[in-house]
This record gives C-alpha cells, sequence and structure tokens, in this order.
C-alpha cells in the first residue's frame, strides 16, 4: 500500500469517524427530544378534545334534565297519555300536540342541537315525537325498536332512574346515525315516563372532529366497538362519507391508537393509522359513548425537518470527508513526492549519472539524508569531474537554453493551471494539433493514452453542444473572424463541465487558413453559482415572509410575502431596524429572553404580535436563525415568519364553544365553576374573602312571551355588557342560561364584614345599571334584576352550598318584591328548608286526609242561608291547624294544586249530592274557589262536567269563584272557558273584586253571575268614606250589569245595614258565623230556619 | 512470563465484574421506596370480608413492583388493623398518614368506617380509595370510590325484583348508616314505581348473632322477596335462620348488597343457592382480562382462593392510583387529581373509567343468583357502563335533604 493511501485512511479513522459519531448521536438525541415534545403536545391536545367532547355531551344531558323536571314535559306526561289512548288523531291530542310542538320548536330547530324529542310512558309507548317519524307510537318495549339504542337507553333509565347517553348506533326511523339522551320524568317522587332527546350529528361532529392545532395531516377519529369489529362513528379525513359505516375487525386494525383507545387504555406513542400510514397519536377512551378516541398527525409532517436534517448532516459529513481527504493526500505528497524523488534519482546515480543530485529541499530528516547523500555523490564525481568537463562546457550552453525554455513552458503551464485555461494550436497545413496540459486536465484526458486530435476534442463535447461547436469553427474559417462559444463537455463518468472556447486563425493573401489557435476555460464553478443565485431567488419567493438583517439587526432584504403581510415595501425597510413592526403586545422581558435564546441556539421560534403598517395587530409564528460565517461570527439573521391569524380565529371559536355561552360570549357553568373552584381553594390558601352574585330579569318570561324571543335575546346581551361594565377585569361575569346570570367578585380582603360593604355597594351598582330602561330596536323596555348574595371565605366552603346560598338570597330578593338586592343568610336557608318541608308534608296530607273542607255561612237580606263558600283547612297531626295562606302558596308552586283544587270540586259536588236529599238543605248553592293554574288546566270543564254527573248534582248549586288574577290572563281563552262552564249550567262569581285591576271593558264580556265585594272594602265602610263611595260604585255597577253582588266579611250589624241601605243583597261574615265543619254548619241551617 | 500475562487476562475482567456488582449492589441499596397505607378490619366482625382485600391490594401493588414501580421507586404497604371499630380505624388513618407518612390510603369497608375517616383524609389533603359499594348521598375531593353508587347497585337490583319477584318487600339491615340510608332511597324508589309496599323495616345491630326473631316476622309475612343489607357475621346467622324456618330461595328469595364470593365460600355457599346479590363484578364473568386476573390471583394466593367485587374494586384502586402517580410523577393530591379524572382502565370487570366530576367509577351493573358452588350465574346485565350518580336524579330535592340528614 502506498504511504499515500495509508496516510489517507489513518486521517479518515482519526478524524472523521469520531466526527460521525459524534453527529450521529446528536441527531439520536434531537429526534428524541423532538418526539417527547411532539408526543406531550398530542397528550395535551387530546386531553383538550376529551374535555370539550365530555362537555357538550354534559351540557346536552344537563339539558336534558332540565326539560325533564320542567313543568311542559310534566304536564304533557300526565296529560297524553289518555289523549294518546283516545286516538292520535282526536282534537284532544291533536291540540296538546299543537302546544308542545311549540315549546320545543325552538329548543330543536333554532339551535340545532337536538334532532328531535320523544316523550315515552313507562310501559315504553312513544306518545310523542317532535319529528313524527316512523318511530311515534311504537313501543319500545316490543316491536320493531326494541333492539335499537333509543329502547336500550329507555331501559337503562328504567332500571336505574338515573339520565343516561345511550350508544351511536344507525336509527332506522330517522334513517341515519343517532345518539340519545334519556331521563326519566319524576311528578311528586313517582315515575311517570322518560324524556328523551335525539343529539343533532352536524354539531357533534363539528365538536368532536375538529383538528385544530394539529397541523395539515392532523386527525381527530373516534370509533367504537360492534361485536367483533371496530366501527369509525364520526367523518373521517381521508375517507368520504364513511360515518358510521367504515368498519375494520378489531384484530386487523391492532396497530391504530383507536384499538388502544377501545381496549380502555391511554398514552400516546407512534402508531399506524387506519390507512395503513404511520402517525404520531395520542388515544384516550370516552366512557360516556364507548368510543375511543384517536389524536394523529402523519410522522411525514411531524418529523419532517427531522428527515431535512437528516440529510443535511449526511451532506455535510460528505463535505467533511472531502475535505479531509484533500488535506490527508496532500500532506502525504510532501512526504512521498520526495521520498520517490529521491529513489529515481538514487536509481540513476546507480546506472552511472553521478552529476546527479537528489533534492535536498525535503524537510527533516530527509533533507539531512539527501544532503549527506549528495556530499558522497559529489566526492564520487569529483574522480569525474576532469573527464568530464570539457564535454561538460560545451553542452552548458545548449543546456541553459532548454532550462529556460523549459522554464518558460512551465510557467506558462502553471499560469494555465490557474487560469483553469488551457491552449491548443492546429497547423491546418500539416495538420499537427498541439494541447497544453491544461486542457488534458480540463477534458480529464491522460497525455500518455491521448493523441491531441480534432476527433477527441468533439467527442469530449456534450452531444448536444458538439454541433454547435462545429458549426461555430466552420463558420470562424470561412468568415476570417475569430469565434467564442461556451458549451458542455461530458465525462467519461457522466458528469458536465461548462468551458468558455475562443478560437482564431491565420490565413494566407489568398485565404487559405494556416493556422488556428485557441483557449478553453473551464467556467463550471461560475456556471453553479449563477444556477444557486436564481434558486436562491425563486425559494426566497415563498409563502412565508422572509426578512434578512445584518449583523446589527438592520434589515438588508425582504420578499414579497413579507410586503404582502406587513404592508411594508423593501424601499421603506431597508436599513431600517424591524423594531418598526413591534405591537408593543410584548414586554422587554419576552424580547430579553428572545434574543437570549437566539444567542445561545442560535436559533428562535414562537408566536408573537407585530403591527402591519396600516395598525392592524395581529399574531404571527416566525424562525429566526441566525447564519455565521467561517469564524463563527454571525454574519446576518434569517427571520421567516407567517400570519396565524385565521388559525387563531379557529382555535378560539372552539375554546368559546366549550366554556363560553354563545349568545352573550360570556362564560357558561361549566367555565363558571371551575372559576369557582379556584377563587374558593384560592381563598381557602389566603383567607380573602370573595363574593358569589345571582341575578335574573324580572318579568323576563313576559318580554320573551310578548315581544319574541329576539328582544330577549338582544336584552340578555345587553345585560351581560353592563355587568362587565360593573366589575373589575379580573372578576367573572357567567350566564347560566335563560335570564340567570351569575356574577363572581374574589379578593375583596381579608375582613368579612368589610367585604359585604364592598360587595353590597357593587350589588347596587348592578342592580341601577340593570334596572335603567334597555332601548331595543327603538323599543324602550323597563326591567330589573333581583339579586341574591352570598359570602365566603377560607376553606370550608362548597361550589355547591354557595350557589345554593345565593340562589336562596336571589328568590328573597324576588319574593320582597323584586329589583332588590338580598344578602344570604342562614335563617333563610332555615326558612327554605322549613318550605321543602311543608311541602313534603302537604303531599300526605292528601293521602292521609288531614284536608278538610269548612262552610261560611252565606245570607240574603232577610237573613235566611241562601247557601255557602266552602273553604280549605288543614289539621296537620304535629302542627295542628294550618292556615291556608300558609300551605296555599306552597302548593300553588307545585303541581299539588292541582290535586288539591281537584279534591275541594269533588268534596263540594259529594256533599251537595247529599244536601239533596234534604229538603232544607237541598236549595243551598254551595260556593268552591278555583285558582287559577287550576282553572288553566286543559280539561278543567270536562272533569267538572264528570265530576258534576258522577254525584248527578244540580250544577246550578255550584258556584265558582274566580279571582281577578284568573280572568287577567289571555282574556279570549277565559271567556270561551267561562261560557263553557256557563253551559254547563254553574254560576260564577268574581272573587275579591276591586282589589284587582279589573277593567270594567271585560267585565262585560265575562258571563258572571255575581261579585264579590272584597272584605279589605267592608272592613272600613263605615270609617273610611273613600270605601263607602267604592263599595257603592261597586253595586251600583253590577246593577247595571244585572249582577248579583256578595259583600263578605260582615263583621258588625253597621256594616250590615249600610249595605242594606246601598243595595246589597247577599252577605258573608263573621256577624252570621265563622267558616264551621259541615256538621256545625248544617245545625246552623236548621237553627236559622226554625 | 507466559504464566502472569494469562493471570492478569483473568484477574483483570473478574476485578470489572466485581467493581460493577458492587456499584450495582450499593444502587440497589439506595432505591427509593414509597409507601401506602392499607387500612382494613383484620380482626371483628368484618375481618372475614376485609381480610381478602388486603391481599387484593397486595397483588397489585407486587404487580406494580414488577412492571418498575413508580419511576423506579418501590411501593410498599402499610397494613394497619382497623379492629371492626371505625373510630380506632380513624386514628389508624391518622398515624399512617402523619408517623408512616405514607402517599395514598386504601380501605375501610363500611360507611361508618368511611365517614369516621373521611375528616381525616380532609384535614391533611391527603387521599382514600374506598373500594367498596355504598349508600352514595357522598362526595369529597380526598375520596376516589371505587366501588358502586346506589343507581349502580341497589336501585336497578330492586327494580328487577320488583319486576320478577313483585312489589310486597321485607327489609333487613345492619344498624348504622349504610343499611339505613338504602333502605330510604329503596323507599323512594318503591313509591315512584307506584304500588309496591314495605312489609317490615328491620335492624339489627352489627355483629348481631341472633336473628330467629327476624326469620319468624318474614314467615308470617310472605313477602315476595327481602332485601338484605346484613353486613358482616350476621349473614351467615340470617341465611341459617332461613334454612331452619326450611324457607327456600325459591319461595322467598333474598337479596343482598353486601354478600359476594369470599362471605359465601366462609359461610359455605349451600346457604345461599337460589339467592340473588347486585354487583359490578362477579368471578364467573367471561373475559381474557378475568381470567388472568383468577389465575395471577391463584398463583400468588393459592387455588382454593375465590375473588369477589370488593376485591375487584380493592385491586383496581392500586392500579388506578399507580397510572395517575405514573402519568404525573407526582403525589400532590390536587395533580393527581387532574389524572385520576382521565383516568380509564381495562379491568377484570370490563372498561372502567373516573369520572372526574364525582370521583366515582362509571361502571357495569350485574344481577346474579348464586350457585351451590358458591359463584354466580349471571341473570342480568347493563347495555353499557352507567355513570355514577351519587345523588339520585329521581328524588325529589327535598326528600334527597332529609335522606341525607339520615346519611349524615
Amino acid at each position: 500500500m502506498k504511504i499515500v493511501t495509508r496516510l489517507l485512511l489513518m486521517f479518515l479513522l482519526l478524524a472523521v469517524l469520531p466526527l460521525a459519531i459524534f453527529s450521529y448521536v446528536n441527531l439520536q438525541q434531537y429526534e428524541a427530544s423532538m418526539r417527547d415534545e411532539t408526543l406531550e403536545r398530542l397528550a395535551g391536545l387530546a386531553d383538550k378534545k376529551v374535555i370539550q367532547v365530555k362537555s357538550y355531551l354534559m351540557e346536552r344531558q344537563r339539558e336534558v334534565r332540565i326539560r325533564a323536571r320542567g313543568p311542559e314535559v310534566i304536564t304533557a306526561i300526565n296529560q297524553l297519555p289518555t289523549l294518546y289512548l283516545a286516538g292520535t288523531r282526536h282534537a284532544g291530542y291533536l291540540r296538546a300536540e299543537a302546544d308542545l310542538h311549540k315549546y320545543f320548536a325552538r329548543y330543536i330547530e333554532e339551535t340545532g342541537l337536538f334532532y328531535d324529542v320523544f316523550l315515552i310512558t313507562p310501559e315504553g309507548e312513544i306518545i310523542y315525537t317532535q319529528k313524527h317519524e316512523s318511530d311515534f307510537a311504537s313501543n319500545l318495549l316490543g316491536g320493531t325498536l326494541r333492539d335499537s339504542q333509543l329502547a336500550h337507553a329507555f331501559s337503562t333509565v328504567r332500571m336505574t332512574l338515573e339520565p343516561v347517553i345511550s350508544g351511536y348506533e344507525s336509527y332506522q326511523p330517522s334513517q341515519m346515525p343517532a345518539l340519545f339522551i334519556a331521563a326519566p320524568i319524576m311528578d311528586g317522587g313517582r315515575f311517570k315516563g322518560v324524556f328523551a332527546a335525539q343529539l343533532g350529528n352536524e354539531l357533534l361532529y363539528r365538536v368532536a372532529t375538529d383538528a385544530t392545532g394539529l397541523g395539515a395531516s392532523g386527525e381527530v377519529t373516534f370509533a367504537q366497538r360492534d361485536g367483533d369489529d371496530v366501527l369509525y362513528t364520526t367523518p373521517l379525513k381521508y375517507r368520504a362519507d364513511t360515518q358510521m359505516k367504515f368498519r375494520f375487525n378489531a384484530q386487523a386494525i391492532k396497530l391504530t391508537p383507536t384499538f388502544e383507545a377501545l381496549a380502555g387504555n391511554t398514552g400516546e406513542g407512534i402508531k399506524v393509522d387506519y390507512r395503513g400510514v404511520p402517525v404520531v397519536a395520542a388515544w384516550r377512551y370516552l366512557p360516556e359513548l364507548a368510543w375511543g378516541m384517536a389524536v394523529k398527525i402523519d410522522v411525514v409532517e411531524e418529523y419532517g425537518p427531522v428527515y431535512a436534517q437528516r440529510w443535511r448532516l449526511l451532506e455535510m459529513l460528505c463535505t467533511v470527508l472531502l475535505g479531509v481527504g484533500l488535506i490527508a493526500w496532500y500532506f502525504g505528497r510532501q512526504i512521498s513526492v520526495p521520498l520517490s524523488a529521491l529513489a529515481s534519482t538514487v536509481d540513476q546515480m546507480a546506472s552511472g549519472h553521478l552529476e546527479q543530485r537528489v533534492n535536498e529541499s525535503a524537510p527533516g530528516e530527509l533533507g539531512a539524508f539527501a544532503r549527506a547523500f549528495n556530499r558522497m555523490t559529489a566526492n564520487l564525481q569529483a574522480s569525474h569531474a576532469s573527464l568530464e568537463q570539457r564535454v561538460e562546457e560545451r553542452t552548458c550552453e545548449l543546456n541553459q537554453v532548454n532550462t529556460d525554455l523549459q522554464h518558460n513552458q512551465e510557467l506558462l503551464n502553471e499560469t494555465q493551471h490557474l487560469g483553469k485555461l488551457g491552449s491548443w494550436e492546429l497547423n491546418l497545413v500539416h495538420g499537427d494539433l498541439l494541447w497544453s496540459d491544461e486542457i488534458y486536465r480540463i477534458f480529464e484526458l491522460d497525455p500518455d493514452h491521448f493523441q491531441p486530435s480534432y476527433e477527441n476534442f468533439l467527442n469530449a463535447i456534450h452531444p448536444d453542444d458538439r454541433e454547435k461547436v462545429n458549426q461555430a469553427y466552420t463558420v470562424s474559417l470561412q468568415n476570417q473572424l475569430p469565434y467564442d462559444v461556451t458549451h458542455r463537455l461530458l465525462m467519461a463518468d457522466g458528469r458536465v463541465k461548462w468551458v468558455r472556447e475562443h478560437c482564431s486563425s491565420e490565413f494566407d493573401e489568398s485565404g487559405k487558413p494556416l493556422r488556428s489557435f485557441g483557449a478553453v476555460q473551464d467556467i463550471s464553478l461560475q456556471k453553479f453559482n449563477e444556477d444557486n443565485l436564481r434558486v436562491a431567488a425563486v425559494a426566497f419567493n415563498t409563502r412565508d415572509a422572509i426578512m434578512i438583517t445584518d449583523a446589527n439587526v438592520n434589515i438588508l432584504r425582504v420578499n414579497q410575502a413579507f410586503e404582502d403581510i406587513t404592508g411594508y415595501s423593501l424601499d421603506e425597510v431597508t436599513g431600517k431596524n424591524p423594531r418598526i413592526l413591534n405591537s408593543g403586545r410584548q414586554d422587554k422581558v419576552f424580547y430579553a429572553q428572545m434574543w437570549q435564546q437566539l444567542l445561545a441556539n442560535g436559533s428562535w421560534s414562537g408566536e408573537i404580535w407585530d403591527k402591519r403598517k396600516n395598525g392592524d395587530i395581529y399574531p404571527k409564528w416566525m424562525s429566526i436563525t441566525a447564519v455565521k460565517d467561517i469564524v463563527g461570527q454571525v454574519s446576518e439573521y434569517v427571520a421567516i415568519f407567517g400570519d396565524i391569524t385565521a388559525r387563531k380565529r379557529a382555535e378560539d371559536e372552539i375554546r368559546n364553544l366549550a366554556f363560553y355561552d354563545a349568545l352573550t360570549g360570556l362564560p357558561n357553568r361549566r367555565l363558571l365553576l371551575d372559576r369557582i373552584h379556584l377563587a374558593l381553594s384560592a381563598s381557602a390558601r389566603s383567607h380573602q374573602s370573595g363574593a358569589l352574585l345571582f341575578l335574573d330579569m324580572d318579568r323576563f318570561k313576559t318580554l320573551n312571551d310578548t315581544l319574541g324571543h329576539d328582544f330577549g335575546d338582544m336584552m340578555l346581551v345587553e345585560v351581560g355588557r353592563r355587568l362587565q361594565l360593573c366589575v373589575r377585569e379580573t372578576d367573572t361575569v357567567a350566564r347560566l342560561g335563560g335570564d340567570e346570570f351569575v356574577v363572581l367578585i374574589d379578593e375583596l380582603g381579608d375582613h368579612l364584614e368589610e367585604a359585604s360593604q364592598k360587595v353590597a355597594l357593587i350589588a347596587e351598582k348592578i342592580r341601577a345599571q340593570l334596572a335603567m330602561p334597555y332601548l331595543l330596536q327603538h323599543h324602550e323596555i323597563h326591567s330589573s334584576p333581583s339579586i341574591g348574595v352570598s359570602l365566603y371565605r377560607g376553606a370550608g366552603n362548597s361550589v355547591d352550598g354557595l350557589m345554593k346560598q345565593a340562589d336562596m338570597a336571589m328568590y328573597q330578593a324576588k319574593d320582597a318584591g323584586r329589583n332588590a338586592v338580598r344578602f344570604f343568610d342562614p335563617a333563610m336557608q332555615q326558612a327554605v328548608e322549613t318550605h321543602a318541608q311543608l311541602e313534603a308534608d302537604l303531599h300526605r296530607a292528601l293521602q292521609d286526609q288531614q284536608l278538610y273542607l269548612y262552610y261560611q255561612i252565606q245570607m240574603d237580606g232577610e237573613q235566611r242561608a241562601i247557601g255557602a263558600e266552602a273553604l280549605i283547612r288543614w289539621i296537620h297531626p304535629i302542627r295542628g291547624m294550618v292556615p291556608p295562606n300558609h300551605f296555599i302558596p306552597v302548593a300553588e308552586e307545585s303541581a299539588l294544586i292541582l290535586e288539591i283544587g281537584a279534591w275541594v270540586i269533588e268534596t263540594a259536588c259529594a256533599q251537595l249530592a247529599k244536601w239533596k236529599k234534604d229538603e232544607l238543605l237541598c236549595s243551598l248553592i254551595l260556593a268552591v274557589n278555583v285558582s287559577a293554574h287550576q282553572f288553566r288546566q286543559r280539561d278543567f270543564v270536562t272533569k267538572l262536567e264528570e265530576v258534576i254527573a258522577r254525584f248527578a248534582i244540580n250544577p246550578e248549586r255550584l258556584k265558582l269563584e274566580l279571582t281577578e288574577s284568573v280572568v287577567l290572563n289571555d282574556v279570549a281563552a277565559v271567556v270561551t272557558k267561562m261560557h263553557a262552564l256557563k253551559a254547563l249550567g254553574v254560576r260564577l262569581s268574581l272573587d275579591d273584586f276591586g282589589t284587582g285591576y279589573s277593567s270594567l271593558a271585560y267585565l262585560k264580556q265575562l258571563p258572571l253571575d255575581q261579585l264579590k265585594i272584597d272584605q279589605s272594602f267592608v272592613r272600613d265602610i263605615c270609617t273610611d268614606p273613600n270605601d263607602a263611595v267604592m263599595v257603592k260604585t261597586i253595586i251600583d255597577m253590577a246593577k247595571n250589569f244585572r249582577l248579583n253582588v256578595i259583600a263578605e266579611g260582615v263583621e258588625t250589624r253597621a256594616q250590615l245595614e249600610f249595605l242594606q241601605q246601598n243595595g246589597c243583597m247577599a252577605y258573608q261574615g263573621y256577624l252570621f258565623s265563622k267558616p264551621v265543619p259541615i256538621d256545625q254548619f248544617e245545625r246552623l241551617v236548621q237553627e236559622g230556619n226554625s | 512470563m507466559q504464566i502472569t500475562t494469562r493471570s492478569w487476562k483473568m484477574v483483570l475482567p473478574a476485578l470489572l465484574a466485581l467493581v460493577t456488582l458492587v456499584i450495582w449492589v450499593s444502587r440497589a441499596e439506595i432505591k427509593p421506596v414509597i409507601k401506602i397505607g392499607v387500612l382494613h378490619s383484620l380482626t371483628g366482625t368484618m375481618a372475614g370480608s376485609e381480610m381478602p382485600l388486603v391481599d387484593a391490594v397486595r397483588l397489585a401493588v407486587e404487580e406494580a413492583n414488577q412492571s418498575g414501580g413508580i419511576k423506579g421507586a418501590e411501593i410498599e404497604m402499610v397494613v394497619a388493623d382497623c379492629r371492626s371499630d371505625a373510630i380506632y380505624c380513624a386514628a389508624q388513618a391518622e398515624k399512617l398518614i402523619t408517623q408512616d407518612k405514607v402517599k395514598v390510603l386504601f380501605g375501610c369497608w363500611t360507611s361508618a368506617c368511611r365517614k369516621a375517616v373521611k375528616p381525616v383524609v380532609e384535614k391533611y389533603h391527603h387521599l382514600l380509595f374506598y373500594p367498596v359499594q355504598y349508600e352514595g348521598l357522598e362526595q369529597s375531593p380526598n375520596i376516589i370510590y371505587t366501588g358502586a353508587v346506589p343507581n349502580q347497585q341497589i336501585i336497578p337490583m330492586v327494580n328487577w325484583a320488583l319486576q320478577h319477584q313483585g312489589r310486597r318487600v321485607y327489609l333487613i339491615g345492619s344498624d348504622y348508616v349504610f343499611p339505613r340510608t338504602a333502605n330510604k332511597i329503596v323507599e323512594s324508589l318503591l313509591q315512584a314505581q307506584g304500588g309496591a309496599s314495605v312489609l317490615a323495616e328491620r335492624y339489627v345491630p352489627l355483629g348481631e348473632q341472633n336473628l330467629d326473631a327476624v326469620v319468624r316476622e318474614i314467615a308470617a309475612l310472605r313477602p315476595d322477596f327481602v332485601l338484605n343489607t346484613l353486613n358482616g357475621d350476621s349473614n351467615r346467622h340470617f341465611f341459617q335462620a332461613l334454612q331452619k324456618s326450611a324457607i327456600s330461595a325459591k319461595d322467598i328469595p333474598v337479596f343482598s348488597t353486601s354478600l359476594a364470593e369470599a362471605e359465601l365460600a366462609a359461610m359455605g355457599p349451600e346457604l345461599m343457592t337460589g339467592h340473588y346479590a347486585a354487583w359490578n363484578y362477579f368471578q364467573s364473568i367471561e373475559s381474557e382480562e378475568n381470567r388472568a386476573f383468577v389465575a395471577r390471583f391463584r398463583k400468588r394466593f393459592g387455588e382454593q382462593r375465590v375473588l369477589d367485587d370488593p376485591m375487584e374494586s380493592a385491586y383496581i384502586a392500586v392500579q388506578l392510583w399507580v397510572n395517575a402517580a405514573r402519568s404525573s410523577g407526582s403525589f400532590a393530591v390536587e395533580t393527581l387529581r387532574t389524572h385520576l379524572g382521565a383516568d380509564t382502565l381495562s379491568a377484570p370487570e370490563g372498561i372502567v373509567a373516573v369520572d372526574a366530576e364525582t370521583l366515582h367509577l362509571w361502571k357495569s351493573v350485574r344481577i346474579g343468583r348464586a350457585r351451590s358452588d358458591g359463584q354466580f350465574d349471571i341473570v342480568w346485565q347493563s347495555e353499557r357502563s352507567i355513570a355514577p350518580a351519587p345523588f339520585p336524579f329521581f328524588i325529589p330535592t327535598g326528600k334527597l335533604r332529609d335522606i341525607e340528614k339520615v346519611a349524615r
């Protein structure tokens, strides 16, 4: 092996191998850290996604729970089954259905959250659907739907009495995949049926599969088990129209993240997706739907940069290899060339050439050796010297000439080599062609094997260029002009070189060419540089903005995209500092950190907010790289950035969907609960107090019903806006739904007393703000809030408890006449609990027959008994007599009032039936109070008719006393109903007349028999002239309308006389008797008669 | 000369090996240890029920250690005997937290025990995994409930019994918080379903052995079924008394909430044959995971051993905690809770998931009829796993508050 080769190998081993190993390890580490970072990011995205989907479902479930508990649904489940049995084409059913349809319409059609709703009896009969698809009027326990997910959800609700979310499956009646949320309908502790809602697919898909933050190839997929198969449930990015159609055998997709997720696992890593493409993925299991979720990005996209890095490294290694090889070769020659020169010289000497001298110029030992050798040769030669001297002298001159010539030739050669310029000469007379050494080098031909010839020359030219060169030469000879042509050479190994050739010729007088001479220059490098520049120029024009600055951060160049994004042109920014783009959104610390990282790592990337020339502030993603020169000094900075406004907006939108109320943009319940949690745990640490304000708008429902939902919505937006103005930015204003808002105020100082004063001020400010008129589309609307406040400090508060307290306080504020602020206090809680107890007891009261009717006698002018008013009394086994004004309002809040009302009518009719047989009592008229709720019942008239028929009583003996509040609502409907009652034959009396706002106009329309003067007027009839006038007026008016008049609350003889004088005809009051049990009453009548 | 070279060639590797060994041993010695506390009764009336749970926890811990522990640290169990005494158990919990510095507690069986330990874990911001079905109406940021709540056990069981047995019910239970609360919930349930009636509601003290009077009453009233919320040894005496009075499962089936395979094995399975119990897990579940689980347990503790629901819940409790600790790399309750909230697990009973809001588990519900070999035939099971609802939706708020008072 030659020394040069050995040295070369050694060099490579010592220098390049460690470098290669080092680079490889470095790259591995970089890849590993990048993989970790990617996986972490994906895990974060997956967790976020899980929360989004869960909260979306929980919100829908919450809505279903609320509807299932709402009065509309409860009323419907009580009424519909009987109507349904009578036939779904029957008028009764159609009427009830129309009402329900209106109620659900907004909820379904406008929001798109739900597709359909169902009411199902405990026996599984679907008695109501909004869409009237083929599932309507079918049975879930038998029939074709018995294996549907709706049937499963229904069965689970029946077994657990809890709301459930069903599985996802193609639902035949809707001809599409469906998901149901079902909840039991409970009324008075009884299971009455199931309310179910079918989720809208579009929104679900949108929330579930949104792939924001996942890059171009990113995707979120969901799948569920179906026997041995795996079924993809949501639309896929890479397969069209696949939801619930795309299935695999589970074993066939064992390597997918989906398979992992469906096994109940949670994790992240590199997997293969359903297309068989390698992906970086994170997987999660969703128990709500039994779905497996995979969040994934193609490996190619995610690790593209790493692969690019790998290539760069390889290139670099090759370059270094080449460089080091050259150096090794150079040093090897330094040693081997003198040695071989020495060897060949000595060889010549051995064959008698004693005049030879070895080269002494070699460095070190070699030189010394050469010098010693030369001395030896000199001594040897001395003996030959005299002999040869003469010959030498003669040849000396000749030698000198040769040497000079040789020298010149070498010089020329050297020069040609430096300039990569070879020369040639062609004697056209003899046909001799001479090439300089450099030509051989350029053509890469070996002078020992190739004779210079025009043919060899043409062969070296690139085939495509041969004709061109030949043409140029021929033309030049014809025209006697020099030529200059640039063309390519094709090397033996396929490389291409660019050369420039120049040639002139000499001619004799006749124009015959004698000699051509020319030069060939290798211009490959120039050509290469030109090409590079062109490529760079194209790359510079990407969609991303590029900005190049010098080391002092003055802008040198920018590209077109930069001009488009920032609005600045190249001329405007050249030489400027990029600071002109600053928006001021980032502080000094941010930039300091950026520069620190840039200087330390040579690069920086991150999100930054900048300003356009027109003043717009926008987010961008920017990467800055420091370009270093050979000595490692920064020569330029290259910044590349793209405008990410659109991406940001999409992110915000999806965030809003899950945590913000769509209408007002305020935090929703979920976010609020989160914030309360945070505030409470912060308070537990810091002992700072805070407060929770619950508020709703008084009579908002009326506004919504009268002016329409659009007005309601506008008003809610305005309320939200005003609320935000009243509090600090750090406080939370949230909308729970409907017109309920919550304000969370924290950090009110560590003194509870002080905090409560501060909150009182804020609450008052809010109350005043919200009570100001609302100008909505030129309507001025008046409303006011009721505000409940609960305070907290330190540990020991629960979110739930706090909310309940504020809620209670708000109801207190409402009870106090609205437009008010109330603080929660424990007594309030006590009252609420008492109230709840009362309600529970009242339920029992009906079952245990603790309710009684008492009768108060009614007299005519001659003090003869003409009838009685039946009054309800509750005798509680422990509380004793509970006054009606305590328990009737409670009953009115729940549906109990209907049961109580029905019981009263029933009992009264039973009494009338008994009286029928008694000749004295059979003429009495019994008056019964009817509450507004009761009267509003759709089937009130038919029920009454049924009772009258059942007891076979004379309807004329029954008198219904209605309050003005009954009559005030929906006059037209009320009038119709009253006429229907009149048609039955019962009498109608208007109770408490004078206290309400009854207008004469419609008093005239009502088919009344009697007006009852309220006892508050009668009480002061003899002392207060106003009341006296009032009573007179009422009596006169009644006469004009041909109505009977009765006065209640008659306690003194003076009152009786006054009333008699003014023409009143009937009386009731303590003057005659208080309300008494039935037997006492009957005795009273008999005594009066006898 | 040659000899010296060769001996060096032998000595050098030996020396190297020795050095490696020394380093390895010293490193192994300083391997960190993470302590966990286990709170169960090893003596007293609950011992029979609770001791197998310690074995279930042990299996889970050993398996976790085999797969690398937690970030290289070994898990070590500190077992405290609660002596079937709730107050004593609370003191033990405090001792485990403050003196033994355990990172987490696994334990308690009766609700009385849990109610006593709850203030302790809350006071120290600690974490307790509670493995047994209970009456619900509770939620604590410091407790993960891996057993069933009423809607995952007793409510479907009673509904099933109402559908299949009839509407006249006899209630018998031990006299403490779980049976009393559970029966209140059952009363609401009967009212909700309408037409059902409670013939009698009887309680005996925990550990009571004489149930003859109760059985006499059952014989006289002839209910359609008996709902049994007895806990501990009383169960054996109850079923013995039934057998003595020749009341068969066919005549009057008993539906039990707190009787599983382990208790059956202890009292003799023939006593309960034909009677019913509801659980989330039965040893007889046909699944790959369960078969492997049973095999692993028997390999470790003996082939004759049986597994049941509370044991499985205790086992998955450890797995859930280990998963969360591994992925969060922390033992801070707040951090763990976030990770637990997203925890899902392929358990022997099927996939379970922690419900982030309630810190209870999503579980499948199963009703089983006892066979003469002490295993159960599953007669009903839920379509999918059921969300935990510690506060039943169907009970009106006012009434729920009354029941909560009982639970307190």
